[in-house]
């Protein structure tokens, strides 16, 4: 066999820490699915169009709805959309996949912790979502919404660790979501009714605090509110002293208890309805 | 000391029982009724480092199941494991890096990525060392003949490729033991036989101990020089491959073509060898029978002198068992491996 002598086919190119490996490699797969991907993006910057004008014409009549001004709810309506984006549909739909098909098998005869693992693979996929994600929401916001900035350069970096939480607590919830699908044989029906639910407790379609009465409270406390609404509100800086660390408190503390129910429920999932093989 | 060790591994599902339709999926919800299956049902298996074992069994036999506690996937029921001194469900982290595992079914590559970005990316799961790397995938490329495959991401690979691919990765972290689930399934003859010959050079060169699960007879003769046979959970048969005809080939059977129709010869035959021993006789047509009976209690021989003045016999022909008719009477369940051991007329169940 000459091949091998005639090209170097072995590079060095050094190793990388396990979890980062995979992270990058699932960025590779999304480049390669990048049609796909940037087409749910753009589709769901159609709401915001929608939002943007609906909104709009109810600010025509007045200067503030709720404690939002209209700057600050455009800022509001495309931030929101920017990040709900993070961890789209075919995200959620390959995550649950594997678990249907079985080929889960292939990471659990590795040496990884299944939990970690997925979240690599979730946050590498993001990156490009990510990536497009913000180019639109600068290019609108500074050329056609014309977003506010942060409140403050605190308030900047604030956003930035609440946007990192809240992107591992969509990640838990829809990898809790996923579990459902040892159960269930319509992943397709679960992925559409955990979009439902958090664009509505995230604050991504309508601002929490514009919910309807009975829905409010829930959506005030519900770890999906760190999704979306907790770190847009650190943004506009409408919390601030004891408020704003009661938010960022009940974001973490969701994100623990999350992280660990996800960690038990995992194997427990697994092994209650594991099936007969031949 | 054995590397891949099993006391009385059992696995018991739980499944649920549902009545039919949409009541009784509510009356399961209110109370819920379980069912158990064994799947594995106390099996004891002592493979030494080195050896290539065979496990084989019809579809639902456990056979999957078995290697999944191998793997440390599910948790026994009862029973110990132990693979390479380590329990594997208790500790699969350290349990999967003395294991390698191809599934024939599933692909451990990456859909779009390239073969030798998988690979690096493997190399880091494991955590393999720069220079071991490099020694490992070159051989592997070297002698599984990868190099034209590398740039090529997974989903244009044809399978041959792709199984070839799978099998790299599957040794990239150097593991002694080698997990084979139905690794040529699908596969064309020539594919099958260069793949076999891939796994007879990396088991020579690394001393590696291979289980291997398949349905292909060729797989198992040719690669395996130990067979072990599951059925229902439990180990019927363990012990050379080449050794199962001479234990298990004691079912015969004599054809028969008459020179002119009888079609009465059950009767005539009965009559001719008398009490002598049980055969049982078949007949598809009014010129031809053919008699099944028990090597052990009689011969082809003593049949043939009886028959040969009571029929007008024109022509005969004896079948011996194949390992492969063997495997299949056992596969359809016609065989019974009890009293295999023992000359009991029972053991004949056709």
């Amino acid at each position: 066999m000459s091949a091998a002598t005639s090209t170097p086919v072995v590079t060095s190119p050094g190793r990388r820490p396990r979890y980062l490996a995979i992270a990058v490699t699932a960025a590779q797969q999304a480049v390669a699915y990048r049609i796909n991907t940037v087409a749910g993006i753009i589709g769901n910057f159609f709401w915001i169009a929608i939002l943007y004008y609906l909104w709009r014409a109810a600010f025509a009549e007045t200067t503030r709805i709720g404690s939002f001004t209209w700057s600050e709810m455009r800022t509001y309506i495309l931030l929101a959309f920017g990040l709900n984006a993070l961890i789209g549909f075919p995200t959620a739909s390959r995550m649950m996949y594997a678990i249907r098909t079985g080929d889960i098998v292939i990471d659990m005869v590795r040496p990884l912790n299944y939990l970690r693992t997925q979240l690599a693979q979730v946050a590498g996929a993001a990156v490009l979502e990510g990536v497009t994600s913000f180019t639109i929401i600068l290019a609108l916001g500074i050329g056609v919404v014309q977003i506010l900035p942060p409140a403050s350069p605190f308030a900047a970096v604030l956003f930035v660790i609440s946007v990192a939480m809240g992107f591992v607590t969509k990640f838990l919830f829809v990898f809790l979501v996923a579990l459902l699908c040892f159960w269930t044989i319509n992943a397709v029906g679960l992925n559409w009714a955990q979009l439902a639910v958090v664009n509505v407790l995230s604050g991504t379609l309508v601002p929490i605090e514009l919910l309807p009465g009975w829905l409010r409270p829930v959506a005030e406390w519900s770890p999906l509110r760190g999704i979306v609404a907790t770190p847009v509100g650190v943004y506009l800086g409408q919390d601030t002293g004891w408020d704003l660390t009661l938010m960022l408190g009940l974001q973490a503390s969701w994100l623990v208890l999350l992280w660990t129910a996800a960690d038990r429920a995992w194997p427990r999932a697994f092994r209650a309805v594991e099936i007969q093989g031949g | 000391m054995p590397i891949i060790e099993a006391r009385g591994l059992t696995k018991r599902f739980r499944r649920p029982v549902k009545p039919p339709g949409l009541g009784g999926a509510l009356r399961h919800l209110v109370r819920p009724r379980y069912e158990d299956l064994t799947a594995v049902d106390g099996i004891d298996l002592s493979i030494e480092p080195g050896e290539r074992v065979a496990y084989v069994g019809p579809n639902g036999a456990g056979k999957s199941t078995t290697v999944k506690l191998l793997t440390g996937i599910l948790v026994p029921s009862d029973g110990e494991v132990r693979v390479r001194g380590i329990v594997p469900f208790a500790n699969r982290i350290a349990n999967a890096r003395n294991i390698g595992v191809v599934f024939g079914q599933r692909t451990q590559l990456w859909w779009d990525i390239p073969v030798r970005e998988a690979f690096r990316l493997l190399g880091d799961i494991y955590e393999v060392p720069d220079d071991a790397y490099r020694a490992t995938v070159g051989e592997l490329v070297e002698v599984l003949d990868l190099a034209p495959l590398l740039p090529v991401p997974a989903r244009q690979l044809s399978l041959g490729q792709r199984m070839r691919c799978d099998l790299a990765a599957s040794l990239i972290h150097s593991p002694p033991v080698l997990y084979l689930d139905e690794p040529t399934i699908g596969l064309d003859v020539a594919v099958k036989a260069r793949f076999r010959e891939f796994i007879r050079t990396m088991h020579a060169r690394r001393g590696l101990t291979v289980l291997l699960t398949s349905h292909d007879l060729g797989d198992i003769e040719e690669l395996c020089e130990r067979m072990v046979m599951i059925d229902r959970g439990r180990i019927v048969y363990d012990g050379p491959f080449a050794e199962l005809t001479r234990r298990f080939g004691y079912e015969r059977s004599l054809h028969l073509l008459f020179s002119a129709p009888l079609p009465e010869a059950e009767r005539v035959i009965h009559r001719a060898i008398g009490e002598r021993a049980p055969v049982i006789i078949v007949q598809p047509d009014e010129t031809s029978v053919t008699l099944t009976f028990d090597g052990r209690e009689t011969s082809a021989g003593e049949l043939i002198r009886d028959l040969a003045t009571a029929l007008p016999v024109a022509d005969l022909r004896i079948e011996e068992p194949t390992a492969e008719s063997i495997i299949r009477k056992l596969y359809e369940g016609t065989l019974s491996f009890d009293g295999a051991d023992r000359s009991d007329r029972q053991a004949i169940r056709t």
